[in-house]
């Protein structure tokens, strides 16, 4: 058996007559977008809660943007990430007088997701940046736990589980917030979504973290990391994504060198039963030159490649040891 | 790509500078999206100097020290072999003669030209790879019409470098294309005849063709005894107004500097608006069983990656060939 569940998580950048554009440039560069994904073999799509509404003026609706991806061998759409990487008066996870509007804002989200096939994921950015939460202390993690499990229970209502999404920069970030968090949130409305890359480079291992919240997984970003934070450029304001002066680029696609160890997490995967589907990211890979389109080429590579032979070890390990 | 065609993929559009596409590193990362797109062997294209080192024969061997070595770099990257390689002897290369500018089309060049082939044809030999895919003569704005003489001329190099090929188990194909001074239907099939055809076949480029006035499909039908080698490209453009005379055509024409100021001639198949009949072409390479290489190609096109994905998909979803 080989994984079949690969989607892919919409960053890319492509060159249009207006310079470096996202392909929802217009539609002819979505659908090349599309038809590129698709040739590589990905059968699920993920996207920001931020371009429904622009797939639904450019394809008639977003479920007819849903069977444009079919028609191209496409499954569905799998996850629409929802997200307030800053923290403003109207909306803060960590002010719980602004949970009203988030849990409004995902309402109009999932009504944007009706007549969908089945989406299963609504991934969520648990917090905003260190910097505008700090001090992050357990109360300020129970209120973020409140706000999703009420958004987790709503969600769940429209079949969708949501997914927390942990970032380097974000207020929940260590091992021991993150086992606070856990502990806040209700397993049956909350779950767990593992980046590869935002973990590593917060310090914590990923593939442990996966082995021990693995009931509460419904997903990953497979992306890489070349570093490590050892100069909290996680609390650099106004933004240590781009802005970190000691590291420029964050992310990386897999295969090159990174610090990941994607073998060892697929092989984790594989024998802990998880069934779901696994999701290719890659953020700012354009940055130093880089491209989009090369990166999840490669990046497919790795898994047709490497990923694969490492799934079909742990298959055989798993065959052996009944 | 599994098909009863033998599919490949030209790596020409990663290579378009000089001074790219250098380091083995992004080597591998072209070889690796190819694979990733179905295709597990590749066209080269010859270049010059030190930084061509995947491109000239010499400097590919300099890097990896052998054939062999230089196989297991692609395999590396799980590309099988090398289908072909594309040589142009008029492309002017410090290799030969430092940049000794000769053309097939000048019989004092003759000998000289034999000489250049020589390190295609032993390379070729040494990975296995089949068809050497040259440039039959240079560019049309660069000299007078060709009469049949002139044609003769060109001719008799390529039949001397065929045996050559020959001798080493390798075929040698005539690539057209659009700017060349082998030009009209007429031209071309009067350089087939002038070209032995045990040792001498064709390259038809479906977009250069498309681009010279030549129907793709209509000429392999006529000709697909000669037809060895295949480069499937589109194109969105013909060339109505014989900008393929304009000074510099290369610049003026292709990069779109006077004229119609068309700045990209070719395209990826499924090209909105594309002028050649993919579908009927590759249906007519079906009909006649035919059994070289269709190396599909993108050069002079955008991000290279973006096109071969395209490219795979239209195999995919449009031509109906099994990725794996």
């Amino acid at each position: 058996m080989v994984w079949t569940k690969w989607s892919y998580m919409d960053h890319w950048v492509t060159e249009t007559p207006q310079g470096p554009q996202p392909p929802s440039f217009n539609r002819a560069y979505m659908d090349r977008y599309v038809k590129q994904l698709s040739a590589l073999g990905f059968t699920g799509f993920d996207t920001f809660f931020f371009y429904l509404h622009m797939l639904g003026g450019m394809y008639g609706s977003v479920p007819g943007f849903e069977r444009f991806l079919q028609d191209n061998g496409f499954e569905k759409i799998t996850g629409i990430f929802s997200a307030y990487p800053s923290a403003t008066r109207y909306t803060a996870p960590h002010v719980r007088e602004t949970h009203d509007r988030i849990v409004a804002d995902c309402t109009n989200t999932l009504r944007m997701c009706e007549g969908l096939t089945g989406v299963e994921n609504f991934i969520v950015m648990p917090t905003s940046t260190y910097h505008q939460t700090e001090p992050v202390t357990d109360d300020t993690i129970k209120v973020v736990a409140d706000l999703w499990n009420r958004v987790g229970r709503l969600t769940l209502d429209h079949g969708m589980k949501t997914t927390c999404h942990f970032e380097f920069w974000g207020a929940i970030r260590t091992r021991p917030q993150l086992e606070l968090f856990f502990e806040y949130t209700d397993p049956e409305y909350v779950y767990f979504f593992c980046d590869t890359a935002q973990h590593t480079i917060a310090g914590v291992d990923p593939i442990q973290l996966f082995r021990d919240y693995s009931d509460r997984c419904t997903g990953f970003h497979f992306k890489d990391t070349k570093n490590v934070d050892e100069h909290e450029a996680y609390r650099t304001p106004p933004d240590p994504e781009l802005m970190a002066p000691q590291v420029t680029r964050w992310f990386y696609e897999m295969g090159e060198g990174g610090l990941v160890d994607f073998p060892a997490l697929m092989k984790e995967i594989v024998t802990s039963g998880y069934d779901g589907w696994l999701t290719v990211e890659h953020d700012k890979a354009e940055l130093g030159g880089g491209s989009y389109a090369e990166a999840t080429a490669v990046a497919k590579w790795y898994i047709d490649n490497v990923l694969a032979e490492a799934e079909a070890e742990a298959r055989r390990e798993l065959e052996a040891a009944r | 790509m599994r098909d009863t065609l033998r599919w490949a993929y030209a790596l020409n559009q990663w290579n378009v500078r000089l001074d790219v596409f250098v380091r083995h590193e992004d080597q591998q990362r072209a070889l690796k999206t190819v694979s990733a797109c179905g295709f597990d062997t590749i066209e080269l294209a010859s270049g010059t100097g030190r930084w061509d080192n995947i491109s000239r024969p010499e400097v590919i061997l300099a890097n990896h020290g052998s054939h062999e070595s230089f196989l297991n770099f692609l395999r590396r990257a799980k590309v099988r072999g090398v289908s072909s390689m594309f040589w142009d002897p008029q492309a002017p290369a410090e290799e030969e003669e430092g940049y000794a500018f000769r053309s097939t089309a000048n019989p004092a060049d003759s000998d000289a030209i034999v000489e250049w082939s020589k390190p295609f044809v032993d390379f070729l030999a040494g990975v296995g790879g089949e068809q050497l895919v040259v440039r039959p003569v240079g560019s049309a704005w660069m000299s007078p019409p060709l009469d049949a003489d002139g044609i003769k001329v060109i001719g008799d190099v390529w039949n001397r470098i065929g045996e050559l090929a020959s001798a080493a188990g390798i075929g040698l194909a005539l690539h057209y294309d659009c700017l060349g001074a082998v030009h009209t239907e007429a031209e071309l099939t009067g350089l087939l005849q002038a070209t032995d055809p045990a040792t001498v076949g064709l390259a038809l480029d479906t977009a250069e063709f498309t681009i010279g006035g030549i129907d793709p499909v209509g000429f392999y039908r006529e000709h697909a005894d000669r037809v060895t080698h295949v480069h499937l490209k589109d194109t969105r453009y013909a060339d109505t107004g014989q900008e393929y005379r304009m000074p510099g055509a290369e610049s003026t024409m292709l990069k779109g500097g006077a004229g119609r100021r068309i700045e990209r001639w070719f395209y990826e198949l499924g090209t909105e608006g594309g002028l050649v009949d993919v579908k009927g072409f590759v249906a007519a390479l079906r009909e006649r069983s035919f059994s070289g290489w269709v190396v599909v190609e993108s050069d002079h096109g955008g991000n290279p990656a973006e096109l071969a994905m395209l490219n795979s998909w239209y195999l995919q979803h449009e031509l109906g060939v099994s990725k794996s």
